[in-house]
């Protein structure tokens, strides 16, 4: 019998794939370091993972906490800083590859960061635009997941530049031709973008997961590939390497808070 | 910009904001996400300075902190990690509710280059382009339209996007070393520090270690705040804490969920300020109480194992242009022949 797997094994899993051997890749914490780390540890040894911070060519022992966390890597290849980052590599088309996660997305794969709410008058501050409408702006591509964003009809607050409205719009913007967004993984399935509308369309489905499921969750009437694929389970030795670097990936945000919840009771325990 | 030329700027964290900042002022943290530096940050809380106005490139707790404690009423911020999903009400979505603070939004490279510019003494400089079409942009906050605009390439005639320069009143920064007139070294993450550092009139600095000047000759590479910025030196260990500092320690993510416990309501969060920033004099104690309510191997379980940097050689010969015996090798010849080649030439003035 297969081992058992979660959702996020299944997700990083299947982002990993996206990225190939000798590429250089912009990513974050979480779900994308993971999937970066365990490219390098599989399929492309030679990929260069960096991060906006100025950390050039780490080999993380374990998944950073944030994207200036040097404490995940013994030492690093060349030490810049976030300007060089912006400029000196992903203006001068060094970076292959940018990994994001998707808070709100819509058909064109714009996405939203920043506000939940009414315009003009916002219940939620999420983090923030960071540093993704540059690095989705002008990375050679954007490989995207979510677990627990939307799809949405129309942003609450328009933070990063997929496809604009659509067809060549993005490029009219001045953006590099051919950049943008090539892949969405969410919880359910596997979503990319028509090569002449640039609409968004679902190419693929999660075990167990049927068409009508993801409708559900898209508000537009969503297009779909005439053969759908079925994510394949992630493998033991992807499972393996999941768990030993990455195990707060692997359990997802909400039991990481029931396990972090738990470490502060000890510590204030110690306090009692 | 004023020039800082005193020797020994040493100083305690309560002389340095206290001679440094005054209320309505700007600032900048000179760090980001890493060794941050918390213990200035609580300074500005314990002297309950008021009116600031925050460029923070991205953060942890430090903006909730200043909110809650009502130290800042502006912000313009690229990132602020978030506690929690969409449901959970921050501090931050609070104050932006209750107009206790206004937040004008910018990205990493678009704040950075705004001082980056200020540091460079440029009036502007170019960012890159695309996000022109976002909300980033086209939505404006409290600094209106003193943050993007657009220009023509002299050059080409293409269209560019630009951002203004800023000079914040002071910068909060915290480093692994520095002597005791202020240069600071910092390694690790380099991440936005020189720029925000350069970019401010004044650099209150904390560090790990004071170290002679002698360390800071032999590795000027690692300097990355000269101490001519620099208006105050505070020796504090621990000032990053509970973020990381690269071969002293690493992050507690447990004490800093419990701050995040303690400020899902501001009732709770006002006990947390008053045992962790009001009740203790500085960092000092802070780390003493710390030590006191949790262990000393609570706290000595994030202290970092050594991984040496191999030290840059910055040796030459050392040889003078004459030697021990007034032979010059360069020239070949010794101070007499020197002289009476001078005096041959015609070059020496009588000046009686």
């Amino acid at each position: 019998m297969a081992t058992k797997y979660t959702i996020q094994e299944l997700i990083v899993s299947r982002a990993a794939k996206e990225l190939k051997d000798r590429e250089f890749v912009v990513i974050g914490q979480g779900i994308a370091m993971a999937a970066g780390v365990l490219a390098r540890k599989t399929h492309a040894p030679n990929a260069v993972i960096l991060t906006e911070a100025g950390l050039l060519g780490i080999d993380p022992f374990k998944v950073p906490l944030h994207i200036a966390d040097p404490t995940c890597t013994r030492g690093f290849t060349y030490s810049c800083d976030m300007i060089d980052i912006f400029t000196t590599i992903l203006n001068q088309g060094y970076v292959d590859v940018t990994f994001l996660g998707v808070g709100q997305i819509d058909r064109y794969g714009n996405m939203n960061s920043s506000y939940l709410g009414e315009p003009g008058n916002y219940a939620t501050r999420m983090t923030g635009a960071g540093g993704a409408p540059e690095f989705i702006g002008y990375a050679g591509r954007a490989i995207l997941t979510m677990s627990g964003g939307t799809f949405v009809e129309k942003l609450d607050y328009f933070t990063s530049p997929g496809y604009l409205d659509g067809g060549e719009s993005r490029y009219a913007a001045g953006m590099p031709e051919g950049s943008g967004p090539s892949v969405l993984i969410t919880t359910r399935g596997v979503f990319m973008f028509d090569k002449v509308t640039k609409e968004m369309y679902l190419a693929g489905l999660h075990p167990g997961v049927t068409v009508d499921d993801i409708r559900a969750e898209v508000p537009w009437d969503l297009k779909i590939a005439d053969r759908l694929e079925t994510t394949p389970a992630p493998t033991e030795e992807e499972i393996a390497i999941l768990r030993n670097f990455a195990p707060d990936v692997t359990m997802g945000r909400k039991l990481q808070l029931e396990v972090v919840m738990k470490q502060v009771f000890n510590l204030l325990s110690k306090g009692a | 910009m004023e020039k800082y030329m005193d020797a020994d700027k040493r100083m305690t964290a309560a002389e340095a904001v206290g001679r440094f900042v005054n209320n309505g002022e700007s600032f900048v943290f000179a760090n980001c996400l890493y060794s941050m530096p918390l213990a200035l940050t609580h300074e500005l809380i314990r002297q309950r300075k008021k009116n600031l106005m925050a460029f923070q490139q991205g953060g942890i707790e430090e903006i909730d902190q200043l909110i809650l404690s009502r130290v800042i009423d502006r912000v313009v911020m690229a990132y602020n990690f978030r506690a929690g999903g969409p449901r959970i009400v921050t501090p931050l979505d609070r104050a932006i509710k209750e107009g206790q603070v206004v937040v004008e939004e910018m990205t990493n490279h678009t704040l950075l280059s705004m001082m980056k510019a200020g540091a460079m003494g440029y009036p502007f400089l170019p960012v890159l382009p695309g996000i022109k079409v976002t909300d980033v942009v086209q939505q404006k906050g409290f600094l209106g339209d003193q943050r993007f605009a657009g220009i023509k390439d002299p050059f080409t005639g293409r269209d560019m996007l630009v951002v203004k320069g800023y000079n914040p009143d002071f910068a909060l920064m915290h480093v692994q070393r520095a002597d005791k007139a202020g240069n600071g070294q910092l390694w690790g993450a380099m991440i936005n520090s020189k720029w925000a550092a350069l970019a401010a009139k004044k650099v209150i600095l904390s560090c790990e270690e004071i170290v002679d000047t002698d360390v800071i000759m032999s590795s000027p590479h690692l300097t990355i705040v000269p101490s001519h910025k620099v208006c105050a030196v505070v020796h504090c260990p621990w000032g990053a804490h509970p973020s990381e500092v690269l071969g002293h320690y690493d992050y507690d993510f447990p004490f800093r969920a419990l701050f995040f416990g303690f400020c899902a309501n501001p009732d709770a969060a006002t006990m947390w300020f008053d045992e962790w920033v009001h009740g203790v004099a500085d960092r000092q104690e802070y780390i003493e109480k710390y030590v006191r309510k949790f262990g000393r191997d609570t706290l000595e379980a994030f202290r970092a194992r050594p991984f040496k940097s191999v030290p840059a050689d910055y040796g030459s010969t050392f040889s003078l242009e004459w030697d021990e015996r007034g032979y010059s090798k360069s020239m070949g010849m010794n101070m007499e022949e020197f002289v009476a080649m001078l005096d041959g030439k015609g070059a020496l003035i009588d000046g009686n």
